[in-house]
């Protein structure tokens, strides 16, 4: 499956997913015009990937400085369906970097890892 | 035709007009004595968002505020500033070499008692005012856990028809509230009606 890597944009986060190498980070900044416009194409690879990664380790960095509301909501999205798949036995990694400063997305992390019932969840405070 | 001489301070005004530095410096004073560090009124864009926003961050990072503070109100100013430009009533659209669709309204940063605060006001069809004052007085006498468990119920629901966000995008707005939000509709036509709301951090 062909790798998604698209560069960050002012208001969009970089994506970049090595399907072959079971890699995936999100990082940057997330507030577009249209949460769907920017996270369909990226929910649609993850979706694909999930169905055809069977006994390979998944890793998912989340690097994310701020993201709106409906950004939020796509996160969500996505976090459901990465458990969703490590519910049929893909193991899935997700890491949740956040500045030791920043409680927001501090918070985020917390909030998003409660609803993980099969991903393996890491908040990591990052270095100063 | 005789061009009249400046005076010491003066420039060149029209007769009889009120002099142009005066006029505006009394207006600007205005907005300095309300401790306002950013207004904007009029057609609102992503791209003044974006710029607007930058600014504001690098100004608070300058004045040494602390990382969360700044995060709050940037995410308060997002999220008032894009539902001004989904909700507003007063919008024009038309192609300039892309579609471009502009929405008018206002958006104010500044401090008072040692807090910031962000308003935001526009134009709301009158339509839209009973089911957007019944989830503001909803926000409005949660507390802080109830509108974080709020926030997460409705970031696991689909979106509600039309709402293009709206919900979970003042939920977001009161979440980061350091007190309860504020706001206010005065009708301004048969059909239209002025929104404010007001968020301290």
């Amino acid at each position: 499956m062909e790798n998604l890597m698209i560069a960050a944009t002012e208001r969009s986060p970089e994506v970049e997913f090595d399907f072959a190498a079971g890699r995936l980070s999100l990082k940057g900044e997330s507030y577009p015009e249209d949460a769907s416009t920017v996270f369909g194409p990226i929910f649609a690879a993850l979706e694909r990937f999930l169905e055809q990664v069977e006994g390979r380790d998944v890793r998912f960095d989340f690097n994310l400085i701020y993201f709106n509301s409906s950004s939020a909501k796509a996160l969500m999205n996505m976090f459901q369906l990465l458990d969703g798949a490590a519910e049929r036995g893909v193991k899935i990694e997700v890491n949740w970097f956040y500045a030791p400063d920043d409680e927001t997305m501090q918070e985020f992390g917390e909030d998003f890892s409660e609803d993980l019932e099969h991903v393996t969840f890491n908040l990591v405070a990052t270095g100063d | 035709m005789t061009i009249p001489a400046p005076g010491p301070e003066g420039g060149n005004t029209a007769s009889g007009a009120e002099r142009l530095a005066p006029h505006y410096r009394t207006f600007k004073h205005m907005l300095d004595a309300r401790g306002i560090l950013f207004s904007f009124s009029g057609y609102l864009s992503e791209g003044i968002l974006y710029s607007l926003g930058d600014t504001l961050r690098q100004k608070m990072t300058l004045d040494d505020t602390d990382v969360t503070t700044i995060k709050k109100v940037f995410s308060v100013f997002i999220e008032q500033a894009q539902n001004i430009i989904r909700y507003s009533a007063e919008k024009v659209l038309g192609t300039v070499g892309k579609n471009v669709e502009l929405s008018s309204g206002m958006v104010i940063i500044g401090t008072e008692n040692g807090k910031f605060f962000i308003v935001c006001a526009n134009t709301i069809l009158e339509e839209d005012v009973p089911r957007l004052r019944q989830r503001l007085e909803l926000l409005q006498k949660m507390d802080k856990d109830e509108i974080k468990a709020y926030y997460k119920e409705q970031l696991r629901e689909a979106p509600e028809e039309k709402s293009r966000g709206a919900t979970i995008g003042l939920i977001e707005i009161a979440r980061r509230a350091s007190e309860p939000i504020e706001f206010d509709f005065e009708r301004i036509e048969s059909d239209k009606f002025f929104f404010c709301l007001k968020v301290s951090i």
